[in-house]
């Protein structure tokens, strides 16, 4: 079963394959993967839970303490009401944690061509699927929507924030339905930016083993290296980009809750007008 | 027999997407740490805002990423 590097070229899998079948469902190599990842995080984290103390005792559970409070008060600070961010914070520390470990789990030398089956690497790191990181921009990106609308109070209140003045203006509209269209390509880049970051390093790292021939453990690591770091960013990117859409809709709707229509042209208006009287 | 039955113009096209597509993304890059460098160096407590730095190299990233991306479906 295990195989190493084939002389005839690198390995190279973008897509994922299936491995198996489970009750006539197909079971991708990254689904299984993630299904075992997430199970690993979950028991490591109930574990951590169940022994964190106030005075810290060092060892992992300093490491996860220290990244769960990072994250914890970016979030909490990015919004300008800490109230409305404090909501937040759960469901975009689960997002940074889970990436994260996904990420350098799909590190390990087993993952990848280390086994096989039905010609396709039996495991495949869950965030190098497109489908993966797809699924999680879009609900990323409802739960803003969701989540801005709600705050705004009422959908007609959100959608007027793409506006600069009155709608029945043409080239408003024409400004704000392009404002629009940039917003819905939030999801794409979004989950294109963690699969080619995730993907694109084991291409690299599968080159650059093949180039080393028997000495792949030295040519392989400082790519691998590269890599925990760019799990690590990427992560940390998903988690912040994902707040910053939150946080732009949310911080700028409670800045125009009051304000009636036509008013809001007109403060712009006489604030650029004292922008340029200083100049 | 015409040139693109004698050489084989995939790798042609594989060379220069990728020798092509890097250049854009590696301007970027240089330009956003070039700057953050400038600003630590005239305003020291600048150096806290090396997390938004990172943000645009992946955003810039991402550009040659997908000129990498593109080479798998050239055949």
């Amino acid at each position: 079963m295990i195989s190493f590097f084939a002389s005839t070229g690198p390995i190279i899998h973008v897509a994922p394959g299936q491995v198996m079948e489970i009750l006539g469902v197909p079971i991708s190599n990254s689904i299984l993967y993630g299904w075992i990842c997430l199970i690993a995080l979950v028991v490591a984290l109930i574990i951590v839970a169940r022994r964190i103390t106030i005075k810290p005792k060092g060892g992992l559970i300093q490491f996860i303490e220290i990244a769960v409070t990072f994250m914890g008060n970016f979030v909490e600070s990015s919004f300008e009401d800490k109230k409305i961010g404090r909501k937040y914070v759960p469901y975009f520390v689960t997002l940074f944690c889970f990436i994260l470990f996904n990420n350098w789990l799909g590190l390990l030398p087993f993952v990848g061509e280390g086994f096989t089956s039905n010609g396709f690497p039996l495991l495949r790191p869950f965030t190098g699927d497109l489908n993966a990181t797809f699924a999680m921009g879009l609900f990323t990106m409802v739960l803003v929507y969701y989540a801005s609308v709600k705050e705004s109070g009422g959908i007609k209140r959100y959608l007027r924030h793409f506006f600069v003045g009155s709608p029945k203006n043409p080239l408003f509209l024409l400004i704000g339905l392009l404002e629009m269209l940039t917003d819905l390509t939030r999801v794409i880049s979004l989950s294109l930016r963690l699969f080619l970051n995730v993907a694109i390093g084991e291409i690299v790292i599968a080159v650059f083993s093949y180039l080393g021939h028997f000495l792949a453990p030295i040519t392989a690591l400082p790519f691998t290296l590269i890599e925990v770091f760019i799990g690590a960013l990427q992560a940390y990117i998903f988690a912040v980009l994902g707040t910053m859409y939150l946080a732009v809709a949310v911080n700028h709707s409670a800045e125009h809750l009051n304000e009636p229509d036509g008013k809001r042209v007109q403060r712009i208006k006489s604030q650029t007008k004292v922008a340029t009287s200083e100049v | 027999m015409t040139i693109a039955e004698a050489i084989n113009t995939a790798i042609i096209g594989k060379g220069l997407m990728i020798g092509g597509g890097f250049i854009g993304p590696g301007i970027g890059i240089g330009l956003i740490g070039g700057n953050y460098l400038q600003a630590v160096g005239r305003n020291p407590e600048a150096a806290k805002f090396l997390g938004q730095a990172l943000i645009f190299v992946a955003i810039v990233e991402l550009f040659g990423l997908l000129a990498f991306a593109s080479i798998f479906i050239v055949k």
